[in-house]
């Protein structure tokens, strides 16, 4: 912001007093450590203290308190014109703009993976939504072995069941052979 | 040491110093039985076979430090004898007060482990199956035997994509996993992934049928079973594989298929050794069980293609390019044009012929030759195929798995062979299993005699007198 403002002190003298003597340049120069020091309590009109034949002003229109958007110079010089200078000035910290590029780079990749997710037919597909899960994607479960495992499981569950049933039925049949024997008997 | 030299004797460490053991022991070892001896009398290849492993001699190079067992070792009662118990953990406790120990109280997890180490129990048991769906089948009687000798033991199966829809049919197996072992290649991924999964199941016991080089062997030694069998080249091949490995056996020729229904009867003969008090554990015969899904299935397929249940008979074995044709390996030429199946066919009286078809494009030639009210019914699973010869009045095939299926539902059939040997080595005991083996006189099974399949078909007739 100080740099803005020695722009505007600085180089407007330069531009409009080429042909001035030498003591004017040195007049100017010497005047920068002051402007320096009192530009960080800018806000709003300001009147700088020029030569007798010139006066400016400089209107700055923050956009945030830190952060300057546009400043407007106004130079009177005895029986000329007033010259008005506008400067727009777009200034962030190395910071900020480091900040603003995390931001968007972020943003960016956040967003190629989510939005390009949403349409992605891999998530309604049956590889994905088949095999159980919650539809989180934190899983893919191969269910095909567990269902061929159980299944072998029951198979051998049905073997012993007739197993048995055959055995029963055998044991039945020889208590039925005998109870015959002993009404014969 | 005279009753001992008269006997096989197991390859097991504990057995080759039988007089080193207290006498209770002794009394209780298993070759003073007389049914062991009765057992290997009957069946003489098998006995002949075990000689040749008993005369192997141990590999130095495998334990330099293992000088056999000591003779004064002395075992205490557990975990020692017998076989072990079906179920060792009990079910977990939820009033246990201690909340996080998950076995109930009394449960000692501390000598949990012991029968492994004294006793060799199995509690978890990995088998990889070489080759398709025939070779698959016929190793069922080996799950059913490593059930009997280890109650309780959890079988996975590591077989081919093919071979490992056999295990619909088998109710003994957990786990089935689809690798390939016969692939040389494998993809990196899908070995490294594979040799993690069984690692990390940690098998008690690896066995594979593939003939193992040092590269198969290295895989199953990475499994870090305890025991890891496998077959091995019976050449040069072999160089290697010992050493990763803890039992070999070498099989007759490079083919392990050609040694027919008991391809597998080294390996077989190894799991069903005698130890200590147990005695020799018979091989049970093959059988399938079918589940009641499968059957429904099925039913609806061939009642879809015009047949009743009962009333039909199953022909399976027409010649295709399918992959699905379940033939075996140690017989190439096991499949007769549709031509040959239509006489044949045509000589069946009182039943319906349905055709087998490995493949839907088979269905058009089969329509051509047989006409086009011909029962054709669609199958290429070994399930399916045992659960439609279940519900048949019988089968006619060739050398395919049908046979196979057939034998273990009990179904008679008549089974067609490229020559008489083959006929005996795949269909051993035919009479028993109402089999009737027709082979061709040439060795060739397309010049083979039709007019004595005819004949042959009358068994159908008589079962259905039977029934």
């Amino acid at each position: 912001m100080s740099e803005a403002v020695m722009g505007f002190t600085i180089i407007k003298p330069h531009i409009h007093s080429f042909i001035h003597t030498t003591k004017l340049e040195a007049n100017s120069c010497s005047r920068l450590p002051r402007q320096c020091s009192s530009t960080g309590l800018f806000n709003g009109w300001q009147q700088l203290e020029g030569r007798k034949s010139k006066r400016s002003s400089i209107c700055k229109a923050n956009a945030l308190p830190d952060w300057p958007l546009m400043a407007v110079l106004v130079e009177h010089m005895d029986g000329q014109r007033d010259l008005i200078t506008h400067k727009f000035v777009w200034h962030l910290s190395d910071q900020a703009i480091k900040n603003v590029y995390a931001f968007y780079i972020i943003f960016t990749c956040w967003g190629c993976l989510f939005f390009s997710a949403m349409k992605d037919p891999f998530y309604d597909s049956e590889q994905y939504r088949g095999d159980g899960g919650d539809g989180t994607g934190n899983w893919v479960y191969e269910k095909q072995d567990d269902i061929e495992e159980s299944s072998r499981a029951e198979l051998w569950r049905e073997e012993l069941i007739e197993e048995i049933e055959q055995k029963v039925g055998g044991l039945r049949e020889l208590e039925e052979a005998g109870k015959k024997e002993e009404l014969i008997k | 040491m005279a009753t001992a030299s008269l006997h096989p004797k197991s390859l097991s460490p504990f057995l080759t110093n039988p007089l080193s053991f207290p006498s209770p022991h002794f009394s209780k070892l298993s070759f003073l039985h007389p049914p062991h001896h009765s057992h290997c009398t009957k069946r003489p290849n098998l006995l002949h076979a075990q000689q040749a492993i008993n005369n192997k001699k141990k590999n130095p190079w495998l334990d330099p430090f293992d000088d056999g067992e000591d003779p004064e070792m002395e075992y205490g009662s557990l975990f020692t004898d017998g076989k072990q118990d079906e179920d060792p953990r009990p079910p977990e406790n939820p009033d246990n007060p201690y909340g996080f120990l998950k076995f109930p109280a009394g449960f000692t997890v501390e000598i949990a482990s012991l029968g492994q180490k004294i006793r060799g129990d199995v509690r978890r048991c990995c088998c990889v199956v070489s080759g398709g769906v025939y070779e698959n089948l016929l190793f069922f009687p080996a799950i059913q035997l490593i059930k009997d000798r280890y109650p309780g033991v959890q079988v996975d199966i590591i077989a081919s994509a093919r071979g490992k829809q056999t295990y619909e049919l088998n109710k003994n197996v957990r786990w089935a996993n689809v690798y390939d072992p016969d692939d040389d290649f494998p993809e990196p991924a899908e070995y490294t992934d594979m040799v993690g999964l069984l690692k990390s199941r940690y098998y008690d016991m690896v066995l594979s049928t593939k003939l193992a080089g040092l590269g198969h062997a290295a895989f199953l030694f990475m499994t870090t079973a305890r025991d890891r069998v496998s077959y091995v080249y019976p050449n040069v091949n072999a160089a290697g594989a010992g050493l990763l490995l803890s039992e070999t056996f070498t099989p007759d020729s490079l083919n392990l298929s050609d040694g027919g229904y008991n391809m597998y009867h080294q390996m077989l003969d190894w799991l069903g050794r005698p130890f200590r008090s147990v005695p020799r554990q018979v091989v049970p015969p093959l059988r399938v069980s079918i589940s009641r899904k499968l059957k429904e299935v099925v039913e609806a397929k061939y009642k879809n293609a015009g047949a009743e249940k009962g009333r039909y008979i199953v022909i399976h074995g027409i010649e295709s390019d399918s992959k699905a044709s379940m033939q075996s390996r140690g017989d190439t030429d096991s499949l007769l044009p549709i031509e040959v199946w239509d006489e044949i066919a045509e000589a069946v009286r009182g039943f319906r012929p349905v055709f087998v078809i490995p493949h839907e494009k088979v269905r058009e030639d089969v329509e051509e030759v047989v006409g086009n009210d011909a029962s054709i019914v669609f199958v290429t699973t070994p399930g399916q195929l045992a659960a439609l010869i279940n519900d048949s009045a019988g089968v006619i095939a060739t050398n395919t798995a049908a046979i196979q299926l057939a034998n273990a539902r009990e179904k008679p059939s008549i089974a067609l062979f490229g020559s008489e040997e083959k006929g005996k080595l795949f269909v051993p005991n035919a009479e028993e299993k109402k089999c009737v083996i027709v082979s061709s006189k040439t060795g060739k099974l397309i010049d083979i005699d039709i007019e004595a399949v005819k004949r042959a078909i009358q068994i159908f007739d008589v079962s259905l007198a039977l029934a």
